[in-house]
């Protein structure tokens, strides 16, 4: 559809000088022998494949599934991480001492972060923009009902809400409740069901 | 305390939010494969060792200022990784890998064979 805006124009022509010209600097440094075809696609295949939520997906799911691996994880989430075969470093680094805490139909945890390095990297992937806005954590802090009722969690009046504010020290995350219907279901598809919100605390789980 | 390249480069830039790159659900998030190109290749090039990752990290966030003192702050045409190709180039030259002109002259030579070759 034509637009007057003028800015529509200007857009769309960046757009396609933009993606022209990254395919020309590929094509050169291809030429110039400093990358190759895969180069780029290994880069990008790491943060596809290792860095993001899906090793916290498969530790709540092996934890749904196993009240004794539960136990573990619940007790020392380093060395539960140990036990599933995930790549090297991933312990390490950023996701040095994680902690997990367990939802419960009576505690609803949720963390929140004061520096900004304490996400923890390595089980809930990239964290959002709005998890290091001072103003988030600071609400989190003073009315945290109302900041999950806005998230679309709604909780019983009965329900605890505890706040875990990560440090460098210790990393929190959350051990969401498993659904309701989900009893037939695999790790894989128990997995599937998590998102990095779920195990921050400011959503739940839904089939 | 063993960490992948790719790791330490995507998390340094997460400390401040203009320089963080758009993500979603835990993910990096691109809106176009060119994004995803440009970002594979600074990382590419600063694991290789053609560049110092603090280099691109610099230029960058001067990129990204420059944008802001030059442009009104709710300007729709904003974009991260327009920004992020601009840096890059930018190092690219610095750093020797490519000379200046190099890329104009590949990108001219693909734009104008491109209909001949259909």
């Amino acid at each position: 559809m034509p637009s007057n805006y003028p800015g529509f124009k200007y857009g769309t022509d960046r757009e396609a000088v933009s993606a022209a010209k990254v395919k020309a600097l590929e094509s050169l440094l291809i030429e110039k022998g400093i990358i190759t075809g895969d180069t780029v696609n290994n880069i990008l295949g790491y943060f596809e494949t290792e860095m993001g939520p899906f090793n916290g997906a498969k530790l709540v799911a092996r934890a749904w599934a196993d009240p004794d691996f539960k136990a573990r994880l619940l007790a020392d989430c380093n060395a539960a991480c140990e036990e599933l075969d995930f790549p090297q470093g991933m312990s390490g680094a950023e996701g040095e001492h994680m902690r997990i805490v367990e939802n419960t139909p009576e505690v609803h945890n949720i963390i929140v972060c004061t520096l900004c390095s304490c996400y923890p990297w390595p089980t809930l992937g990239l964290p959002p923009y709005w998890f290091k806005d001072p103003t988030f954590r600071a609400r989190v802090v003073r009315e945290p009902r109302k900041v999950l009722s806005e998230f679309g969690v709604e909780l019983d009046d009965s329900v605890e809400v505890r706040v875990w504010d990560s440090s460098a020290q210790i990393r929190w995350w959350v051990l969401p409740m498993r659904p309701e219907g989900t009893d037939g279901m695999s790790e894989a598809e128990l997995a599937a069901l998590l998102t990095p919100e779920a195990m921050m605390g400011v959503a739940t789980v839904e089939v | 305390m063993f960490t992948k390249f790719e790791h330490f480069a995507a998390t340094s830039l997460m400390g401040n939010p203009t320089e963080a790159p758009p993500r979603k659900d835990g993910h990096l998030h691109f809106d176009r494969d060119w994004e995803k190109m440009a970002f594979g290749v600074a990382i590419a090039l600063s694991k290789q060792g053609y560049y110092e990752w603090e280099d691109f990290r610099q230029t960058l966030m001067a990129t990204i200022k420059e944008w802001e003192t030059t442009h009104d702050l709710n300007d729709p045409n904003w974009d991260y990784y327009q920004c992020w190709l601009t840096a890059l180039e930018t190092l690219l030259i610095k750093s020797g890998v490519i000379a200046a002109g190099e890329l104009e002259t590949q990108l001219a030579q693909l734009l104008h064979c491109k209909p001949s070759e259909l």
